[in-house]
This record gives C-alpha cells, structure tokens and sequence, in this order.
C-alpha cells in the first residue's frame, strides 16, 4: 500500500514568499513519489489553512502530511491537532522549516527556492517513514513551587494560592522580600516600598495554601512537567520556627554588645550581630543565626545568653539541614537579581575612597529602618552638602555588561529628590542619557528638574581623593564640550543589575536555559515571555532581565496565570519520542541500559532482553544510537525516517 | 579649501582596516574619554568631540585644529571606553595621518620621523653611537655577530641609546643582567627604531616598512628571547610585529629580574628611601604587567613602598608617548600644567622620596617637571634597575 | 577545482540547542550560505555514525553536528558526551577510509548562539569549497 502525501506550503505573507518561488516549489512537490496533492497558502497556521488539511485528509485519503512553513517550535502542535481533527494520528505529520531555516536566513531568491525543494524532498522522503504514535495522558500535580520569595514570587503565590492551589515558596534568604524589601520609596509615586511590601508578606505567611520555605534551597528536581517530584534542603537556622514568638529578645541578649559583623541585607554599610533578622518587620519574624560568626559554633563555649534570655526555648544549637520532599506539577523560577559590583570598575575608587556609595547602599541608608535609621550621612558622621551621582556604572558598556539595566535612572532621580528633600544637599546627576519611559515617569524626570536637581551630561571619567576627606571628579561636559571638575562630599554610584554570581549552579538545578550574561531565557522574546524551554517551568521578574516593579508584578501575574492554566488543564500528554524495544531482535547485551541517564530501560532476567518504562524514557535517543542489533526504535526519529531525511536533502 | 566630504570619508576607509575600527559608529557621546585624557581641559576635540566632528562632517576642523597633536597615547580612554573604540591605536593615528596630509603637524615631529626613515634613529645620530653606553661599564657587551648564539637579544631602541639619561639606565640593567650571569648581546649599529611611536603618529607606511626590515634584519641572529628596556618597544615587538610575521618571545627586563627575584634577594643591602612607583602606559595599562615590578620593588629590604592613588590601570601618563617628548614646546602653547608636573607633584604628596620607573621616556620627563616644579632635591627619580644597584652595593 | 562547485553540506542538530540557535538565527534575518541543510534530532546522543557515512554517500561534501555545550547543558544529561565520544572514533575511522576528516565539523552551539551559529556555517562553506567536491568510493557510482 503506497502512502498518499499531502504536502503544505505556507506564504506566511510575504515572509516565505516574498524570498522563495512558493509556485515552483508547490509544482516540485507535486511530483514527488507519493505525494497525491500539493498546496499553496497564505497561512497555513490560520482556521482556513488547517481547515484546508482536515478537507484534504478525507476527500483524497491522505495518509501522511508534510506543512513546510516556519518552525515544529511555533506551529507543530497546530498541525498535529489538525491532522488529528481529519482523523489522522498526530504524528503522522512532518513540519519543514522554511522560513527560519530558508527564507528568512537566505539572500538569493534562486537559492532560497532551490533549498526549499530540497528540504521539502526530505521531509516527503521521512514522513513516508512515519508511524502512529500514541500518547497517554497523565494527570497533573496541581501543588505549584516557586523558586525566590522576592515581590516576583510572593505576587505569583498569592494569585495561585487565591485560586485554591497550593504552593511551595522557597527562599534561600532567611526572609522574604527580596531587594524590594531594602528599599525605601518606591518610583514614581514614592510610596514607602515596605508599606506596599509588608501587607502581601503578611498575607503570605497567613494563607494556608501556601508553605513557606525560608533559608532553604531547591536541591534536586526530578519527574516531568505534571508531576515534578522536588527535593528542598533547609538549612538550619538554629532557632526553631515552630517555638519562636519574634520577641527578638534573642538578638538583644546576645553576648556581642554592639553589632560586628557585616549585614548582607545593609549591603555592607551596616552591621549585625551573629544572631540577626533582616529588618524588625521581616517575615517569617524569627532570627538566624550565623555560624560563622556565632562564638557557640567558633569555639563551642559560649554562656549562650541568648538561649537564656528566650522565653520559649526556641534556640536549639543542634539544629540540621532537613530534607523536605514535595510534588508540584509546574514551576516558577523567580529568583530575583544583584547589583554590578563597582569595585570592578576601578576608576570610581569604591572600596577605597570614603564617601563613595551604591544606589543600593543609599536606599538602606534612607531607609528608616536601615543601620543610619534614614540619615544621610558621610563615613564621619556629617551631613553632605555637595553630593553626585553617576549613572551607567557597570551598564551600557561592552567592559562589564553591554545592556542598558532600565532602572538606574529612575533610580537616580529618585535619590536626587530624596536627597534634596532631606538634607537640602546639592545634587548633581551625571549623566548619558535620561531613560524615563514608564507610566508617569518622563513627569517625574520634569519634577525632579523643577525641585532645582543639577543635570550634566558626561559620565564621570575618575574620581580622586581632594583635600579634608572630599573627593574630585572629573568629567566631559558633552554638552558644553569642556572638561571639567567638580569637588563634592559624595559620590553615589548608579550601578546596574545583574544576575547573581551564581546563576550557572542554579539553572542546572531548574534545568532553564540562560543567555551568556546569565538571564533566564524565555521561549520567545515577545509572545512567550514568561515561559521558559522547559516543559512546566515558567519564570518571572528581574531574573529574566532587568525591569522595574510594575513590569516584575505584571510577569508575575502572567507566569502564575500560565501556571494555572498548565495545572488547570489537568492532564499533560506524555513524550511522544519514547523508545520501543523490539524483543526478538534484542540479544541482551545491555548496552542501551548503560547509557540511559534516566534508568528507564531494565534487563529482564527471564527472557535475556532488555525492558523499557516509557515513563522514565525522556526520548534522548542514546539507546537508539548504540543498539547493535537494531532493536531500538525512537517513536519519530527511527534509523529509516533520519536515513530518508538524510537523502533527502542532498539528492533526489 | 579642504574637502570636508573627502576627508571625512578617507576617516571612515581608514578607520575600516583595523580591526574594530568600526567602533567609533558605536560611540554612545558618554565623554569618559575627554574626562579620563591628560590633555583633555586643553584639547579642541576630545576623541568623543572627534567623533561628533565624523557625524557633522567637518573632520576638516579638527585636522587642523591642535587636537590630533595633544594626545599622548596613554591608552586611557581607550580602556575605558564602553564602546570598545580603539582610539589611540586607530582614531587618533589616522587623524595623525589626515592631518599630516591636509594640515601641518609640529616641525618637532617631521623631524623626528624624517631622522628615524634616514638615519634610523629619532635622535638623528649616527647608529653607530648606539653602543657609547657600553663604554666605562667595566666588561665587554657583547655585540651580535651572524652566526652567534645568544640567550636574549637586549632592545636598547633610541632612549636608551641615545639619551643621557636613558643611557644611565641601560648601563645599570646590563650590570644587572651581569651580575645575574645573563646571556645578552646588542645588535649594536645594526639596531634601528623599533617604531612605535611612528605607529602612533600616523604613519603607517613607515612602520610597516621599519617592521619588515628590523624583522628581516633579526632573521640574520640567533636568540632565544628579546628584552627590552623600553616599553614602548616592547608593545611594537609584542603586539604589532607578528602582523608582520614575526613570532619570537619578548619580555620586559621587569619581568626577568621578576622572574630570578630568589637569586636577587641573596645580595640585597636595605635602603632607606620612601619610594612610589608610576606604572609606564604601554608596560601596565597596554600590556598588563603591573606586579613584576612590585614584587622587585618589594623585596628590597628597608624600603617603604607607597602608592600613588592613581596606580595601575589608572595610572597618570607622563605625557611623553605618542610624539609628546619630540614636540613639547608645541604642547607647552595649549597646556598650563603639563601631566609630567601634574605626576610628579601627585608623587611627592604621597611622602615619598624617590619615584621609580622603568621607561626611560617617564625618566626624562619627570626629571624635566620635578626642575619645573621645584621638587629638586626632595624627589628624585630613579629606575628600578638604578634601585637595586644601589641596594647590591658600592663599587658596582 | 571546478569552479561552480557548490558544496553540499549536511547539519545534523540537536533540539534543544543548535536548533534553538538557527531559529534564533532566523528571527535576528541572520544570513549565511544556502549550501547547508539542518537535519533534528532531539539530542546529539541520538546521532549514529551510521548517519555522517550515510549522507557522504548521498552526495554530502561536508557533515556538521553540533549539540549543547558540555559540561551541563545537555537536556539529556550527557547525550553530548555521548555523541563527542563517537565523533573522536569517526574521525579517526574517515581518515583511514581516506575522507579527509575536516569534512566532519564537531561544534557545540547553545540556544542564544546564532551568531555563532552563522559563523560555523559561513567559515565550514568557504574550508568545504576549497576542499573541493568528496571524491571517494563510498559515493554510489564511485563519483
């Protein structure tokens, strides 16, 4: 029985058409072996176009379908439902890029048009090696894991958990927050970041649906999208959850009068004792102790005044990591961002001259219940009265990150207002370009220029140290075409966002692709933004790029309403690209069983062959690739359809 | 009457055969370049204001103003510049080169490049007189012949043939090389201008051919290694002559006493100076070799090491590369302060005595500004070779 | 060498990242020479070497595969080392068989590397066509 063809050719508008001879392929095709009917259309992707497949299925008894149009990517699903819907199993369709791979990659109208026959010749000679595939369907989980508890995560579990679903929120941090939680107001509006933060973190410990993970990390995911089956490990922070009534009593009693260490949340301008909270209002409200610099874990004899002074008895020097096992069926990588580390870029003198701050050190240091409970002051203790702020540190340059990072410059003015308002300083903001594209932002920028701030557009070549602790900077005023100094009491450093330094180990255990700086990379740019390449895995917020806050809740949203939607469904088809074993041609040797990376094929010890759960087998294909006797087969790209593809595209 | 369109467009063909030299298409006005140049409160174009100049179409303005001329190659902005531009090694050499065809360069400059095509050297001296430092040095210096063998061919290049002072300074290296037991020779007469300053002037066809003929010329030697004394030299050996093919290892003499530091530490007495260092532009910041120095530095006992603020990578040209020692009187019409006086004053405020170098270029200027600036007598500038000769001890 | 020679080329690419790659190549109008045709698989672990003897056979003057970056970015775990491990065989085997093995290019290309992509396939075009058309018996009709 011969197959019947039917073969698609797509316009997609002008974007094949304009570059490839659809007519001359079209007519090329038709007289290839088996193919009964050969068409051309301006979408196929369109109601009409796949209406045109289903007609076609039934009024010439096709048997195989070949749509040569973009990418299986974008459209395979599409078609594979239309063949479906002419009664046909899925899979006996083959896409054939010819736009990404032809039309769009090629500069000769001649050439275009010869590749295309070529490619579309392969896909014919494959599609003949086509077999029915059939899928089950698995349930699916409908638990949620969000990965960063910052205002990403926290506005994603609130949607899933308002909808009944339930969701485990992990954060590596001892609590929530993230760096929305450091600063102190908020651009345009100004409003106060923690009176807009506080109550959804509230409502984040309050809500039954969701589980709270904090200074905890995601250790392992196995499982497939549906049913990921997650492994947690919570660090110890030695004060037990479960007892602490948040007195804070703890912190005050500790052995270490006055704070020492340096606090990661002050981003260094502050400082902690061993046992600490990030923030008098931090949630979850019970403290972590540091073994690093608790003495108890240093030298093992401490009075423990702490343990003393606790009204519960909730510290507990022997606390473990624990182990924590969940089920979800989809998942939200929301792990947030840091700040460019300024000493890398040596000219500002961070690190080594007084008085030169970061954005992110200003925001704790107007923060009111930051280390200078929101005075601004120099290293001496003084007020500034000349103060400037540079913009682009680390960003829009090739030597560290080339992107622009969206934010700084509302940032800038920000400060600039705030510093104004507060200390009456005079304020100078240096620099390229004013980037204030927001709702309300452009307005902010005019209001802040009104308040009297000073704009120069130059970056700000060096900084070097003046007389009696000041600091001199010098610049090109571009505008005015002359280089410049300035004397001033502060330096503030606009500095841009980047991923955290580590970003590598992190996406290896989400298994999400990253672009070179370390983003997490969306399926597509524009109509998939918060999708991620990996079945059941979204992502959401400044992890994915740069953005501000507006823009971090709305992917957020998106990502939770695309979680929904996965668990929602209910079912999820399983991989169609499993591998069969064909048993009287298997001779036992094993070999396929030792190169599966997922334990999916076992040896029978009875019948000597080896045995496959196609609920393991990802559809890889290694197996196929080194079984001697050719017992192996992957559902879609066996021996014949790759050979026949092969062939295809070189000769006829 | 220049043609503005021509020239604007001979830019933009030059500027295509670097590599990157389309950068300049990329520069985003930011200004670190004029912010972070020696001359830029005197220039009339920073290199940002040049480029501004390519996009309203009259580089005929800036040929002819004195903005290709006060440059002196430091390479600051260029490491600085968050477009990648290749400023000192492109943009301002063909400016230089525009500007030699179109307008006039200072008479200072045409001499020195007519002196180096005929004579070989800057200085328009005889060759010949590239071995005078050798004479009084107390043992032979070997000069190469065809047919011998020796381990580093030692690059004197012109400062240090021909300068007095540069000369002190290569008499007190190959005392070092001496006493170390190193196999050295020189090319002697033989020895020509390596040409990196040529390079930075513009003048591109010069270079090329003093490259292919010292290239040629060294095939007639047998060397393991070259060590210079000069960075200048050194950056021209190292990082332009193989476009030429040429494919022999070059170091700094920095970097070989850096290397035999243990054997050095042996025969070292403790001086008592307060010393800072000034990183040479084309050693440090070019070339990345910031430590060798140091550790040498360092392990002379007694000594109190300072740094200025503006060290390695930032450090403050002594604004005599790129041409700047030749046509220091044309300079001396735009700048007030020139960066040598700027440096050394920088030097002294950090408590030091003695401001150490290793390029003979910072030597002679910086002796020039401590005159001008009435440190005589309370800095003065040795070479680290100098240092450690003196630490060795007397009658060397 | 004959001077209209237009090599044939065979790019046998994994799905997750080569293929990923082309098609980034494709939105970003990214273009490079028509002489290569892009073959999937899901992984390089799936690729036999049966498939690059095969396509010389079918008239390909040069084979390209290319996969994920080792060490972690296979979807499969290790299906790259898998493939690259064959690869070292293969290219041993074609030159006894007498094919010049710079016919047979092994890259690792990531998803967000078109232009990287486009660089492999442009430089590969230009060393097939200086190595002319595969002259070997392997061809059907001993071409």
């Amino acid at each position: 029985m011969e197959n019947r063809i039917g073969v698609y050719i797509c316009h997609c508008g002008t974007n094949i058409a304009g570059k490839v001879d659809v007519e001359k392929v079209r007519e090329y095709a038709s007289h290839l072996k088996n193919v009964v009917i050969a068409r051309t259309y301006m979408f196929m992707c369109s109601e009409p176009g796949q209406e045109m497949i289903i007609k076609d299925i039934k009024e010439y008894g096709l048997n195989r379908i070949v749509v040569a149009a973009c990418t299986e990517t974008l459209h395979g699903h599409t078609f594979r439902e239309a063949a479906k819907k002419g009664g046909l199993n899925p899979y006996l369709v083959q896409m054939v890029s010819i736009r990404e791979f032809d039309s769009w990659v090629t500069e000769n109208k001649e050439e275009a048009t010869e590749k295309a026959k070529s490619l579309i010749r392969a896909g014919v000679y494959r599609v003949n090696y086509h077999r029915p595939v059939e899928t089950t369907t698995y349930p699916v989980n409908s638990n949620v894991l969000i990965v960063g508890a910052g205002i990403a995560g926290i506005t994603a579990a609130l949607v899933l958990a308002d909808a009944g679903k339930h969701v485990y929120l992990v954060e590596r941090q001892g609590f929530i927050g993230g760096n929305m939680a450091k600063f102190d107001k908020t651009f345009p509006t100004l409003d106060c970041a923690s009176c807009i933060l506080t109550p959804k973190m509230s409502a984040v410990k309050n809500n039954p649906n969701i589980t709270l993970y904090t200074y905890s990390d995601v250790e392992k995911i196995d499982g497939f999208v549906g049913n990921f089956d997650v492994t947690i490990n919570r660090r110890p922070r030695y004060v037990r959850e479960d007892l602490c009534i948040g007195c804070l009593s703890c912190i005050e009693n500790c052995v270490y009068k006055e704070p020492k260490f340096i606090s990661e949340f002050d981003e260094g301008i502050g400082k902690r004792k061993p046992v600490y909270v990030s923030f008098p209002q931090a949630i979850p409200l019970v403290p972590v102790i540091d073994p690093e610099t608790c003495i108890q874990f240093r030298t093992g004899k401490c009075v423990q005044t702490c343990l003393k002074g606790c009204p519960t008895k909730a510290i507990d020097f022997s606390m473990k990591e624990e182990k924590v096992n969940v089920k979800v069926g989809a998942i939200i990588a929301a792990t947030g961002f840091k700040v460019f580390d300024a000493s890398r870029d040596s000219k500002y003198g961070y690190g080594k001259l007084p008085n030169v701050f970061t954005t992110i050190q200003m925001e704790r240091m107007l923060n009111s219940a930051g280390p200078t409970g929101g005075e601004i002051r120099l290293q001496d203790g003084s007020v500034p009265k000349e103060v400037a702020i540079i913009n682009c540190v680390g960003s829009r340059n090739e030597n560290f990150n080339a992107y622009c990072s969206r934010v700084c410059c509302m940032i800038g003015l920000k400060h600039a207002h705030m510093i104004k308002d507060r200390i009456g300083a005079d304020v100078t903001i240096f620099y390229t370009d004013i980037r204030a594209n927001g709702k309300g932002y452009e307005e902010f920028y005019r209001k802040i220029m009104l308040e009297g701030v000073n704009f120069v557009r130059g970056e700000v070549a060096s900084i070097i140290p003046s007389e009696n602790n000041r600091l001199t900077i010098i610049f090109e005023d571009t505008l005015l075409s002359r280089v410049r100094k300035k004397e001033v009491d502060m330096v503030i450093l606009n500095v841009g966002l980047e991923p955290h330094d580590d970003w590598e180990d992190v996406r290896k255990v989400l298994n999400l692709t990253c672009t070179k700086e370390g983003w997490l990379m969306e399926k597509h740019p524009k109509l998939a933004p918060v999708t991620s390449l990996s079945d059941g895995r979204f992502i959401a917020g400044a992890a994915q790029f740069p953005k501000d806050i507006p823009d971090t809740v709305a992917q957020a949203e998106a990502a939770a309403a695309e979680a929904m939607s996965l668990v929602d469904r209910g079912v999820v088809e399983s991989e169609p690209n499993v591998i069969s074993i064909d048993e009287n041609k298997c001779s036992g040797c094993k070999m396929c069983i030792s190169v599966c990376p997922f334990n999916a094929i076992t040896y029978n010890e009875e019948k000597n062959i080896a045995e496959v759960n196609i609920g393991l087998c990802k559809g890889c294909g290694a197996c196929n690739a080194v079984c001697p006797s050719g017992a192996i087969s992957q559902n879609n790209y066996t021996d014949d359809e790759l050979f026949a593809e092969i062939m295809g595209v070189l000769r006829e | 009457m220049i043609n503005s369109r021509e020239i604007l467009e001979s830019f933009e063909g030059r500027m295509r055969e670097f590599i990157d030299g389309e950068n300049f298409k990329k520069c985003i006005q930011c200004g670190i370049c004029g912010g972070s140049c020696p001359f830029g409160f005197y220039t009339d174009f920073t290199p940002r204001k040049i480029i501004t100049a390519t996009r309203a179409e009259i580089v005929n303005e800036v040929i002819e103003s004195n903005a290709p001329w006060l440059c002196t190659s430091c390479n600051l902005c260029t490491s600085r510049c968050p477009s990648k531009i290749p400023i000192t090694d492109a943009l301002i050499p063909v400016l230089r080169e525009l500007a030699m065809n179109y307008s006039h360069p200072p008479d200072e400059l045409g001499q020195a490049l007519t002196n180096i095509h005929r004579m070989g050297n800057s200085f328009g001296e005889s060759n010949k007189k590239r071995t005078k430092w050798s004479e009084g040095i107390g043992f032979p210096v070997k000069v190469l012949k065809k047919g011998e063998h020796v381990e580093y061919l030692f690059i004197v290049d012109d400062f240090g043939s021909f300068d007095l002072r540069g000369q002190e300074i290569t008499k007190a290296i190959a005392k070092l090389f001496r006493i170390l037991g190193i196999d050295f020779g020189i090319l002697g007469e033989k020895e020509k201008s390596i040409g990196d300053h040529v390079r930075l002037a513009g003048e591109f066809g010069l270079f090329e051919e003093i490259a292919k003929s010292n290239i040629n010329e060294l095939k007639n030697y047998s060397f393991e290694k070259i060590i210079t004394m000069d960075p200048h030299a050194f950056n021209s050996l190292k990082n332009e002559y193989p476009k030429f093919n040429f494919s022999k290892d070059v170091i700094h003499y920095t970097q070989l006493i850096d290397e035999r530091l243990n054997d050095i530490k042996k025969i070292l007495h403790p001086l008592n100076y307060t010393v800072t260092y000034h990183d040479p532009c084309y050693l440090g910041r070019k070339n990345g070799i910031y430590d060798a120095p140091r550790r040498i530095i360092e392990s002379i006992p007694g000594i109190k090491f300072v740094e200025m603020y503006r060290n390695r990578e930032n450090s403050f040209c002594c604004g005599g590369g790129g041409g700047g020692i030749w046509y220091d009187s044309y300079i001396k019409k735009y700048v007030k302060v020139r960066p040598a006086e700027e440096r050394v004053l920088e030097a002294s405020k950090t408590g030091a005595n003695v401001l150490l170098v290793t390029c003979p270029i910072d030597a002679i200027m910086f002796e020039d500004a401590i005159k001008v600036t009435g440190l005589e007598g309370k800095l003065k500038v040795m070479d680290i070779s100098e240092l450690l000769l003196e630490s060795i001890g007397k009658g060397v | 060498m004959n001077d209209n020679f237009e090599p044939k080329i065979v790019a046998i690419f994994c799905y997750w990242c080569t293929t990923q790659a082309a098609e980034l190549a494709g939105t970003s109008r990214m273009t490079y020479a028509p002489n290569v045709k892009i073959v999937k698989t899901m992984c390089t672990g799936r690729v036999d070497p049966q498939f690059i003897l095969w396509a010389f056979r079918n008239g390909a003057d040069g084979v390209i595969v290319s996969g994920c970056h080792p060490p972690s970015d296979c979807h499969y775990e290790d299906g790259n080392f898998k493939w690259f491990r064959k690869y070292v065989l293969l290219s041993k085997t074609l030159e006894q068989a007498g094919i010049d093995p710079k016919r047979l290019r092994q890259e690792w290309i990531s998803a967000s590397e078109a232009d990287k992509l486009k660089k492999v396939i442009t430089e590969f075009t230009e060393e097939i066509r200086a190595l002319g058309p595969l002259k070997h018996p392997i061809r059907e009709g001993g071409d």
